[in-house]
């Protein structure tokens, strides 16, 4: 029983306790003294008259009419004399008075008072015995009007009390009810904080899990900086902080073959000419200056579509890639801008020779749009080529080689138009097993098709134009309805599907979500993921959402997570169910110990929390294994595929 | 005695002995239980008279127990002569004030024969409860009111006595502690009764015999009733 029922329950008892208590002790010392004040007139009334009466001539007349008097003026329901033989000499008596009290009251109550008896002396001998009983019918009715008064009194004071109690129950309620979800949140090891009630008792539970969650917070964020570090130390350029070289490349081919908005977009090489000149004018600080701030101001590049990804591919060259980037002059656009204020910005010292003359750094890019299943050897080659055409020329810095682009539709009207019509003709699936240590398969990653010009196409071709396009929600919700029918063909299945960042921060998808889920058993065979790139904006809503699915049975997890491991605690209250390890940590884990120490810490990290980690994007055997063998709980990828 | 008692100023006599009427007369009606053959706890009642008088009341205790054994199953004119001949001899009569304090002090038999003197209500209590004991029934016995006149002169006095009545309506015989001798209540005409009262028809109900109950202690016949109970009259 639960502790409010209890609490009701007990004050109800209480509330009736007291009134049958008080109303029991009441009724029996009224009819206690009643009885004892009957008796006492009974006996005081039968002596007295009983002496008069000795005292007197013993004429029959002057008898009756003494009994008569008493009996016509008093309160007496019978008044007999009785001989020393037991003959009645005289009697009168009257019928008791009813009244309108209840026979079972009557029956209860009873009063039980003797009647008073004397007797009449005549000389020495014994005249009679005289026996006497006061009327005591009134007494019922006193006793039952008092008995209704009480019972009135005490339903004004129960309902006052109920009401009180009510005010006070609510006032316990409210933070009890919070201090147990949040209890049942640490248990399923979802560490939150929740506010701290009034009620003493409540708040110090309160506080210390409060004091737990940050704590547990707090350790996630030292480990997941220690993990973070690691992985900058593996992945990142000592100087730049941009991507390393072997990093970078492996996010691209990851981009490329993904099925998903990175697939296609603009593609950019950057290079500082003449690096060796430059650093010998400015300096090594001066010149690590510049390059510093070149990476950093490149991964702003493109940032309205999709958050870019910066490489260093060696000492004077860097690569952008800004997925979803919509067209490529518009980014040569953007960079030469970059590259102008970037290269006034940068003042050459005066030299020790005046002879030599110092120039300002000169920056060269090249820019050009990226499709899935690209090569990157080519994709390279091609921007290699753009940049030495760029070093060459002398009034251009930046290169724009718009190759010819396989493009299904060419202007933002017809795009919309067919997205439109694939939409409501509706989505097909895509199957992509996730499998456990043990060969078994925990979900499939079901990336979805759409048919445009007569073919399904991957994710990978029209997803940036549906987020150029802001139809991300309409695409989610197709899926989930789709993903809902294929469910109902084969309930045994567990899908996961992506929800867009547009699309889970809009409040009207998720309420739309949660009635379409809740209408279905099927809702608990569903996953949703949603990519790892979430800002502050984003993780509230996650948070929201987890809450809107959790009791509805849908897993929650996040995909492509490579970097930015301390957002990992900011995660820690949401409960998601799974965790995917980004490919570019994956591929090539059974050769690099750093690697294998990395995806071993996230998934120790994980694991405290009750999430499951699975590594994305294995292709071989061995980073399979290496994968299960650094914690993972599944795996998915190429690899995995052609497996299964 | 007698002489004594006539000695006594007699409208105060009467005005405390009318005061104890009313009293008695609501105590009348509760009356006593009819006691059974040996209605009394021997131990109990040597313990009280030990804590109370002593040895000499044990002396006088342990007389009265021997006299109810030799009466037990004698005839009623012995028990009435030898009961009445035991309490004339062995008490003395004595004001209350002097012997209580207190005027009108109402003593119960072990009370009486502890102190050895007694008013004439204690004479009456104690030859009631002792003949009550020795299974004389209660409603021949009946405590009388009466108006003694003292000797030949015209002075009264307030006094009681206890009456045998051999049937309902007949003519009583006189227990007195002034003239010791039993006579038949006509031939007695310095006396002139009253009222007369007795315990039965007490606890008539059956459910207030109790101790407990307030009522005694506001009444002094159920007073002297309830202190022979705590002394180990039952």
């Amino acid at each position: 029983m639960s502790l409010i029922k209890q609490l009701w329950l007990a004050i109800v008892t209480v509330l009736l306790v007291s009134f049958v208590g008080s109303l029991l002790v009441s009724i029996s010392t009224s009819r206690s003294y009643i009885e004892q004040e009957v008796r006492i007139k009974n006996e005081d009334n039968a002596t007295a008259l009983a002496l008069s009466m000795s005292q007197l001539d013993k004429d029959p007349v002057t008898l009756e009419l003494l009994i008569a008097a008493q009996f016509d003026t008093g309160y007496y329901r019978q008044i007999v004399l009785r001989d020393p033989q037991g003959e009645v000499l005289i009697e009168r008596s009257a019928p008791s008075y009813e009244g309108d009290v209840p026979r079972w009251f009557r029956q209860l109550v009873h009063f039980d008072v003797p009647e008073g008896s004397a007797t009449i002396q005549d000389g020495w001998r014994q005249f009679g015995t005289l026996t006497l009983a006061s009327q005591h019918s009134f007494a019922y009715a006193a006793l039952w009007r008092s008995m209704l008064e009480l019972a009135a009194w005490f339903a004004l004071a129960g309902l006052l009390s109920l009401l009180l109690a009510w005010v006070l129950v609510r006032g316990i309620k409210k933070p009890l009810d919070r201090v147990v979800t949040q209890a049942r949140d640490i248990g399923a090891r979802r560490f939150t904080t929740s506010e701290e009630p009034k009620t003493l008792e409540l708040r110090q539970l309160a506080q210390a899990m409060n004091t737990l969650s940050a704590d547990v917070h707090h350790m996630l964020s030292q480990e997941g900086e220690k993990l973070d570090a690691l992985r900058r130390h593996l992945q990142h350029d000592r100087i730049t902080g941009a991507l390393n070289r072997e990093a970078f490349m492996g996010r691209l081919t990851a981009a490329l073959t993904s099925d998903d908005v990175r697939a296609s977009g603009v593609m950019a090489m950057v290079r500082v000419s003449q690096l060796e000149k430059l650093n010998q004018q400015l300096g090594h600080n001066a010149t690590d200056a510049l390059l510093k701030a070149l990476a950093s101001r490149l991964e702003s590049l493109g940032k309205q579509w999709h958050v870019p990804l910066v490489g260093r591919l060696n000492g004077s060259d860097f690569a952008v890639m800004a997925p979803a980037a919509e067209s490529p002059e518009l980014l040569a656009k953007e960079l030469t801008t970059l590259l102008q204020t970037l290269a006034a910005d940068t003042h050459p010292q005066p030299t020790e020779s005046p002879s030599e003359h110092s120039e300002r750094p000169r920056l060269l890019a090249a820019v050009m749009p990226y499709a899935s299943d690209d090569e990157r050897g080519t994709l390279l080659a091609t921007l290699d080529d753009a940049l030495a055409e760029a070093e060459s020329s002398v009034h251009t810095s930046v290169v724009v080689r718009d190759r010819e682009y396989h493009s299904l539709f060419h202007t933002h009207a017809e795009w919309r138009e067919a997205l439109d019509a694939a939409l409501a003709k509706g989505p097909q699936l895509a199957f992509f097993p996730v499998v456990d240590a043990t060969g078994q398969i925990v979900h499939y990653e079901c990336p979805a098709r759409l048919e445009l010009e007569q073919a399904w196409q991957s994710a990978g071709v029209f997803l940036p134009w549906v987020t150029r396009l802001g139809i991300e929600p309409a695409l989610d919700m197709a899926v989930v309805k789709k993903a809902l029918a294929e469910l109902a063909l084969t309930p045994t299945r567990t899908l996961g599907l992506n929800l867009s960042i547009a699309s889970i921060t809009s409040a009207r998808f998720v309420n739309e979500l949660r009635a379409l889920l809740e209408a279905t058993p099927l809702a608990q065979n569903l996953c949703f993921e949603v990519p790892a790139a979430l800002d502050a904006q984003a993780v509230a809503s996650l948070r929201s959402l987890s809450h809107a699915l959790r009791p509805l049975g849908c897993q929650l997890g996040i995909e492509h997570v490579g970097a930015e491991f301390t957002r990992l605690a900011d995660l820690h209250d949401m409960g998601l169910a799974y965790l995917k390890v980004d490919s570019s940590l994956i591929r090539r884990l059974d050769a690099s110990s750093e690697q294998q120490a990395i995806v071993r810490g996230m998934a120790t990290l994980c694991h405290s929390l009750g999430i499951q980690v699975i590594a994305e994007g294995v292709t071989t055997e061995a980073e399979l294994t290496a994968a299960f063998q650094a914690g993972a709980d599944g795996a998915t990828g190429p690899g995995v595929r052609e497996l299964h | 005695m007698s002489v004594r008692f006539v000695s006594r100023p007699l409208d105060a006599s009467r005005r405390r002995f009318l005061a104890g009427l009313g009293g008695v007369a609501a105590a009348l009606a509760l009356g006593l239980p009819t006691p059974p053959a040996q209605a009394f706890d021997p131990d109990r009642l040597r313990q009280s008279m030990q804590r109370l008088y002593g040895q000499g009341g044990l002396r006088v205790l342990e007389e009265w127990f021997a006299l109810l054994e030799r009466l037990r199953g004698e005839e009623i004119s012995v028990q009435l002569r030898e009961v009445n001949d035991f309490f004339n001899r062995r008490v003395r009569w004595v004001d209350d004030i002097n012997n209580w304090g207190s005027e009108d002090h109402w003593a119960t038999p072990l009370e009486t024969m502890g102190q050895g003197q007694g008013d004439c209500e204690d004479y009456s209590i104690a030859k009631y409860v002792t003949l009550k004991q020795l299974g004389v029934p209660g409603e021949r016995l009946r405590m009388i009111y009466v108006r003694a006149r003292i000797g030949r002169s015209q002075i009264t006095q307030a006094h009681m006595v206890l009456g045998y009545y051999s049937t309902p309506d007949a003519e009583p015989l006189v227990l007195d502690n002034i003239l010791p001798s039993i006579t038949p209540a006509s031939q007695r005409s310095d006396l002139d009764p009253l009222f007369s009262f007795n315990s039965d028809g007490l606890w008539a109900g059956g459910s207030t015999q109790s101790r407990a109950d307030p009522l005694a202690r506001l009444s002094r016949w159920r007073g002297v009733i309830e202190r022979m109970q705590s002394q180990g009259f039952t």
